[in-house]
């Protein structure tokens, strides 16, 4: 019973996540070609 | 920032107290009039439905009781004896009338074991 | 592009870490929606608890968290590495903060019988996600550099107060919402307490990853804009006459 309310709900923060890695991910490239190779390390 | 200081607003307003207990309400019952408040008690006894289509039940707290008159949307499934409910409504004479019933449910998490005798559920 | 090791969005740590938070969220959908049972009165939507209490902890603690002591650091000492962290961890909070509301609005209906009440928890919690927007809002703001980090900071430190409110609003007010779930004497039994703190762990994986990788956004971010910016800040700070510090805010 519920699962009306259930299933929204784990699509909605599963999607959710799946969607800002995916965005994340793709801005991490986009912008690390503007980075020369020896620029991009920290903390190393 | 506008969103902020309606949320804000209603947040204090509405957080004070957001609901009087059946004692306290019943103390209070002069001075609220025929204001809007919020009352919480535990369910103890169900009347039914009325002719005029109100469904009637009866709440406690601190060993004060309150007979509702409910005219609104039907509480969740979770509405059962023994559970706290919070109505909201107002005093009509020694009646409250509630407007809305939300129920409420505390910390606690019991698995529905297919071995427990329950009442509740369809077996369909 | 691609040295040996690592490609420009990933490290041997970091897949190490994205791989056990893929794992831990299979096994936390299997548990969580196929092996454990309905709860007595909430029935299904117990379900939900699985994620919104996590999603709770890791917005409101882990990644508000790291925004109050990156901003409490940056603002002592101007550390670069803990600004990036502090505007990391608001990005990912406020996304956490939205499953929280969302998913708590979805188990209020069944249970309470509404979406929404403007009750402290949930007020306050909503002031939480309005206060973090603000933030970021603040991070976008096309201002000096250094201004901008510690109006930001400043903010960062602010509405972490709030998040007190949030934490005891259960207490000090009386409210809709149950007490806080997780705590000293907690009341759930047996496949549903596992499915609790198997959500907490996955999130809290999932939310590792997260920083690790927005981190590294904000760090090529900062190194391409340091690349390209760096002659024009510095044009531009030698024509200002007074010092930056004190006028911030």
């Amino acid at each position: 019973m519920h699962w009306q309310y259930v299933i929204p709900g784990y699509v909605i923060v599963f999607g959710g996540l799946a969607g800002y890695i995916w965005t994340l991910l793709a801005r991490i490239r986009a912008v690390a070609e503007q980075v020369p190779e020896e620029k991009r390390a920290f903390l190393d | 920032m506008a969103v902020l200081a309606v949320v804000v607003f209603q947040g204090l307003r509405n957080a004070r107290v957001f609901f009087l207990n059946v004692d306290e309400a019943i103390a209070q019952k002069t001075d609220l009039g025929e204001r809007t408040f919020r009352m919480q008690g535990i369910v103890v006894s169900e009347e039914g439905n009325a002719s005029d289509g109100a469904f009637l039940f009866t709440v406690a707290f601190n060993d004060a009781t309150a007979n509702i008159q409910h005219i609104g949307p039907e509480p969740s499934d979770l509405f059962d004896l023994g559970e706290p409910v919070v109505v909201e409504g107002r005093w009509n004479g020694d009646v409250f009338q509630s407007d809305q019933i939300l129920v409420k449910h505390d910390e606690s998490y019991v698995e529905d074991n297919p071995n427990r005798v329950d009442y509740e559920l369809d077996p369909s | 592009m691609s040295t040996a090791l690592t490609g420009p969005s990933s490290s041997k740590a970091s897949r190490v870490i994205g791989l056990l938070a893929l794992a831990s969220t299979a096994i936390l959908l299997l548990v969580g929606l196929v092996l454990s049972p309905p709860e007595v009165d909430q029935a299904d939507s117990v379900r939900l608890m699985y994620i919104h209490v996590p999603s709770a902890i890791a917005s409101l603690y882990l990644a508000f968290g790291v925004t109050f002591i990156g901003s409490v650091i940056y603002l002592r000492t101007q550390s670069t590495f803990w600004d990036l962290m502090a505007h990391a961890g608001a990005e990912i909070g406020v996304m956490f903060c939205a499953f929280v509301l969302l998913t708590g609005m979805l188990w209020g209906r069944p249970t309470w019988g509404v979406y929404w009440q403007w009750d402290p928890r949930l007020t306050s919690t909503v002031i939480s996600f309005v206060l973090y927007l603000g933030y970021l809002a603040v991070r976008k703001m096309d201002l000096d550099p250094a201004v901008r980090s510690r109006r930001a900071a400043i903010l960062g430190i602010i509405s972490f107060a709030n998040l007190i409110i949030v934490r005891y609003s259960v207490q000090w007010w009386r409210s809709l919402h149950q007490g806080n779930t997780v705590g000293r004497d907690t009341q759930m039994d047996g496949l549903i307490l596992f499915s609790f703190f198997w959500g907490i762990l996955t999130f809290t994986l999932i939310f590792t990853w997260l920083l690790i990788h927005r981190f590294r956004l904000a760090w090529y971010e900062h190194q391409a804009g340091a690349t390209s910016l760096d002659d024009a800040i510095a044009a531009r700070r030698a024509e200002r006459t007074p010092p930056l510090a004190g006028e911030a805010l």
